[in-house]
């Protein structure tokens, strides 16, 4: 019988000698082989039992032709919960803002003016410049920005898409 | 084994089951889950339409709905939208549209393709209108009140002018509380291929590619161009299914990735078969490495025209604004930067006419680079010696047709039209034009294309046969008919032209084979037949 | 005998032993169970190693109930979901399949020990009776099981199964009906193998393994014969726990990591599906049937099931037959000859089936 085993009869006595640096070890090593062992399979039960994800998180709606933003116009889209997004053009490039003011809500407008590509909101007289950033009013207080929506362009036929979370049907706007 | 010892084993396992299972993660990730498809996204400007049309028409709407278009929010009115200056626009529930969405309407988003469509022969498939084929379907076959024949015949295919009913004034007649005008009823249903569109444009996209649903799988599909690339003038999907390659694609037709998203390539997503897409249109690999990318102008690869009489191979002229031309072999090809006068049909005041316009030529094609661009799709099959002989093959053919039957056929028709017997304006008034016509149009066209993707049987027993049959015994024998239709002499003088003719040494089997070969062919039947056959 | 704190003076603990007085003392006197120490040779963990099987097996195989849908038209497909679809459902369903099979061969080689140790006489006969109801319930479980994957040979495997015990005599008709649900192999079987295999087999299982465990707690371990060397008094027991436990922890890891071995190399798939109108060429059950199965082929299909039935009688009551056999004075070799022949007798039928 090895040093560490009690004959019988003798309850607990291997519990009562004093715990050796081996003895301690030789605990860990077992309690530790059975929780990564068991409990990397009990991570992978888990998983099986939560079904995967088959859908993809974000989508493509299409928001027309690049022709159909000429430099200095604007479009109004709308994603799939019905939220408005603003697609604004400038001579450098293409991008798409939320309308709705980061200060109280309010809906926001392009005004393409020479030289003050700006967004303006009428409710509290905030200003942003063409990259959503805040110029004037209260979200320049607060140094609130316009909430900027990725626009994907495909070059090849010159078309907008807006790259939108994708919701359930009963959520859609 | 001692406690520890044990407890260590324990410990030791435990890792080395942690490392199976990390194998087992590992797998795991290499699983390909399909994605599922989205599902259609109707916006706001769309939702009034798909609210009624679901009723109206739910298998349309339903179509729509599985369509990619309708994965990216794309509608009804995103493609009916019409122009505010379009004749056929009206106002309808709220949107100004047209029930006709022309190239032009594609071409909003799908500009590429639209830019190689327009120059093509697709586009071009509705100027056949003031033809000899027009002739046969509007006269010959019609009444002057009901040209049936040809709206629900060659229109269906080649397409025609889009047309509409007017009032007393001359202005297109329109009804209803929504101003709709309306459209004249043997123009349309019509998805031809070459239709002429009011706004100008030619074509229809939606002829291959079908509507509501516009599956790639679809267009891809041989059967797609079989509707009309079929028949006894142009067979080609019965030459195709004969083929080794039609064969292959029905027996894999699950294998060629027909309905995969995006783009498709012979040599990557596919390898079982070409299809008429393959290698008329779509991507193929380079033996380099690299994809060339498909081309919806579906004469760029062709080297022959096997359309008219005498076969020719074809250079192309780019002009700058896209327009293209061919240039027969032998036609004195310009030079870029050149300015040429073309000639352009077009549609005026709902009539097809030639305009001369004048352009600039961008770049010249010439027929052999036309025939490698096909030769580098063969190449992901077959070799180049193989590739190299298959058109030694072919051509050889075409030049048999060309050399013994059309050339020759074509003098003897200029000859009676030089004599007076034939008028250019009564197309078919003798029984020797519909002879010609047949021998040209029907099987020549057909021996030339079973030679072109190689059907066997339609290059000899309907087509070379038929048209050496034709030739013989009803082409010659109706010449001298026609001849003699105008006077005795004359039909004479062509009696003893067509022997003169038939005795030059390749008819001179006509009177009879020599008597080695006959021997020959006496000695093969009696040895595979006995004396009771042959 | 609890030494537990009252309420009154030790607060939390107390509480919580007075709503479960339960005396923690008597799992470490269980714990202390004496194993006598020829346990330490491994393939005395025989008996352990196919409960743990069983463990495993119940386990995969309520997370594959999560997924499964019982009926001729969507079985197939849910296998197939879970096989591709699932998250390590390919992994977890190999698992339950190399298990089965790891399971039936653990279970055999057990009751080989036990037999060959002679174990199961007096006074341990009813726990070889109660062994071998368990080995016939890991043998249904298999052929349950497999049902349920409704592939063709499952389908069909289940027609054959059915028309063999329709030739039982006098209760073949009944056993044909109730295994079937009807008159032929429909969703009425399908629906009863389900039942079988999720429900009613396991519970018998249970039952069954917890009078197997409690009657060698009550027996004790045999102790072997013979050994050779005499062992001094005090090596002739260790503990359960943690030592004999341990190992049994030990074998427990070997077996996962063959079956994830299994799993990874050759992983469940799936045959055809199941088609009423199609009955292919060659139909198998699966191997632990083999030897019935040959049988079939040589001898009529009466004379195999009445073989099969007296032979299954012996081997139930086995030990009293050797009993008899010993008060014969027939000695001890004759129970090992007749162990050996029906082994080897067995393995040739299963084998010669394998190889047609």
């Amino acid at each position: 019988m090895a040093d560490d085993e009690t004959a019988v009869g003798e309850p607990g006595a291997a519990s009562e000698s004093p715990l050796t640096r081996r003895s301690w070890l030789g605990i860990a090593a077992f309690w530790g082989g059975l929780a990564v062992g068991y409990g990397t399979l009990a991570w992978q039960y888990l998983a099986f039992l939560l079904p995967a994800r088959t859908k993809p998180r974000t989508r493509l709606l299409f928001a027309g032709s690049l022709s159909d933003y000429p430099v200095g116009g604007a479009r109004e889209v709308h994603d799939l919960e019905g939220n408005e997004v603003l697609i604004r053009r400038t001579e450098d490039n293409l991008k798409a803002f939320s309308s709705r003011c980061p200060h109280l809500g309010c809906r926001v407008h392009w005004e393409y003016e020479q030289g003050s590509r700006e967004f303006f909101c009428p409710c509290h007289g905030g200003v942003f410049d063409a990259d959503g950033n805040p110029l004037a009013g209260p979200p320049a207080q607060g140094n609130q920005h316009m909430e900027e929506v990725k626009l994907v362009i495909d070059e090849a036929s010159q078309t907008v898409y807006l790259e939108v979370r994708d919701v359930p049907h009963q959520e859609r706007a | 084994m001692s406690l520890s010892a044990k407890q260590f084993t324990v410990g030791f396992l435990g890792l080395l089951f942690l490392a199976a299972l990390l194998i087992v993660a590992f797998q795991e990730s290499k699983q390909h889950r399909v994605e599922e498809k989205l599902d259609p996204v109707v916006t706001a400007t769309n939702r009034g339409c798909v609210d009624c049309h679901a009723k109206d028409s739910p298998a349309l709407v339903m179509q729509w709905e599985e369509s990619a278009h309708a994965r990216y929010g794309v509608g009804c009115v995103d493609c009916h939208l019409a122009e505010p200056e379009d004749i056929d626009g009206w106002q309808h529930e709220g949107a100004w549209i047209s029930a006709l969405v022309t190239p032009l309407d594609c071409a909003r988003c799908h500009t590429l393709e639209y830019d190689q469509f327009k120059g093509s022969h697709h586009a071009k498939a509705g100027e056949i209108l003031a033809s000899l084929d027009n002739v046969l379907a509007e006269k010959a076959a019609g009444l002057p009140d009901n040209i049936a024949d040809a709206v629900n015949g060659c229109w269906q295919c080649h397409g025609t002018i889009i047309r509409f009913e007017r009032d007393e004034q001359g202005e297109v007649l329109r009804t209803g509380k929504e101003n709709r005008p309306v459209i004249d009823p043997d123009t349309w249903p019509n998805s031809g291929m070459g239709r002429l569109n009011p706004d100008g444009s030619k074509g229809s996209c939606h002829a291959c590619h079908s509507r509501h649903t516009f599956e790639a799988k679809l267009s891809r599909s041989p059967e797609n161009c079989g509707k009309c690339h079929m028949g006894p003038d142009h067979p080609q999907i019965e030459v195709y299914n004969e083929s080794k390659h039609g064969i292959a694609f029905y027996a894999s037709r699950d294998d060629m990735a027909l309905d995969k998203e995006g783009d498709w390539v012979l040599g990557r997503d596919y390898s079982a078969a070409p299809t008429c897409a393959t290698c008329h249109i779509s991507s193929y690999m380079t033996p380099q490495g690299e994809v060339i990318t498909n081309s919806h102008d579906v004469g760029e690869r062709i080297s022959w025209t096997l359309r008219p009489v005498i076969s020719t191979k074809l250079n192309m002229v780019v002009y700058d604004d896209g327009y293209k031309e061919d240039y027969p072999d032998g036609k004195e090809l310009p030079a870029i930067g050149d300015t040429v006068e073309t000639n352009e049909k077009v549609v005026e005041d709902f009539e097809l006419v030639t305009k001369t316009v004048p352009r600039t030529v961008a770049s010249v094609v010439t027929w052999e680079q036309r025939r490698d661009s096909m030769k580098a799709g063969c190449l992901n099959c077959h070799n180049d010696t193989y590739v190299d002989n298959f058109y030694v093959q072919f051509d050889s053919l075409v030049e048999l047709y060309n050399e013994k039957f059309a050339r020759p056929a074509q003098q003897w028709m200029d000859m009676l039209t030089a004599d007076g017997v034939l008028n250019p304006d009564a197309p078919f008034e003798h029984e020797v034009q519909w002879v010609f016509w047949e021998l040209w149009h029907h099987e020549g066209r057909r021996a030339r294309h079973g030679a072109s993707m190689m059907g066997p049987d339609y290059t000899h027993w309907h087509g070379m046969y038929e048209v050496s049959k034709h030739y013989y015994t009803e082409f010659l024998p109706a010449i001298i008919e026609a001849a003699e239709s105008q006077s005795a002499a004359l039909g004479e003088k062509y009696r003893g032209l067509v022997e003169e003719h038939l005795a030059q040494p390749e008819h001179t089997w006509m009177q009879g084979l020599s008597p080695e070969e006959a021997e020959r062919l006496r000695q093969m039947y009696q040895q595979r037949y006995g004396e009771a056959g042959g | 005998m609890s030494i537990a704190p009252s309420s009154s003076t030790g607060g939390w603990r107390a509480r919580l032993s007075e709503m479960f007085p339960f005396d923690w003392e008597l799992l470490r006197i269980a714990g202390a169970e004496p194993i006598p120490h020829h346990l330490k040779r491994w393939w005395f963990a025989l008996g352990g190693t196919v409960m743990y099987l069983f463990v495993i097996q119940v386990v995969t195989g309520i997370a594959l109930t999560f997924y499964y849908v019982p009926t001729p038209e969507e079985a197939y497909a849910s296998v197939g979901t879970i096989t591709t679809g699932v998250r390590f459902g390919w992994f977890i369903r190999s698992l339950h399949h190399w298990g089965s099979h790891f399971m039936i061969v653990a279970a055999i080689l057990h009751m080989l020990r036990v037999y060959f140790t002679g174990a199961y006489r007096h006074p341990r006969q009813l726990n070889w009776m109660i062994g071998a109801c368990l080995l016939v319930v890991t043998m249904l479980f298999g052929f349950t099981g497999y049902s349920l994957v409704y592939e063709q040979l499952s389908y069909w495997g289940a027609t054959v199964a059915a028309n063999i015990a329709e030739a039982m005599p006098l209760i073949g008709p009944t056993a044909a009906t109730f295994l079937r649900g009807g008159l032929e192999v429909g969703s009425n079987t399908l629906t009863r193998f389900y039942v079988l295999h999720i429900g009613l087999l396991p519970t018998v299982a249970l039952v069954l393994i917890g009078l197997h465990i409690l009657l060698i707690r009550l027996h004790g371990v045999t102790e072997l014969e013979d050994e050779g060397q005499p062992v001094p008094e005090e090596k002739r027991f260790f503990r359960f726990w943690p030592d004999h436990a341990t190992t049994e922890l030990i074998v427990g890891f070997v077996l996962m990591y063959l079956l994830t071995i299994m799993a990874l190399i050759w992983p469940a798939g799936l045959g055809p599906a199941a088609d009423p109108t199609h009955t292919p060429e060659h139909i198998k059950p699966e191997w632990y049937f083999y030897f019935n199965y040959r049988l079939l082929k040589i001898v009529s299909l009466k004379v195999s099931v009445v073989a099969t039935l007296v032979a299954g009688l012996a081997f139930f009551g086995w030990p009293f037959i050797d009993g008899w056999l010993i008060k014969r004075k027939w000695g001890r070799e004759l129970p090992l000859i007749i162990g050996v022949l029906a082994f080897i007798g067995f393995l040739v039928l299963t084998v010669w089936e394998s190889m047609t």
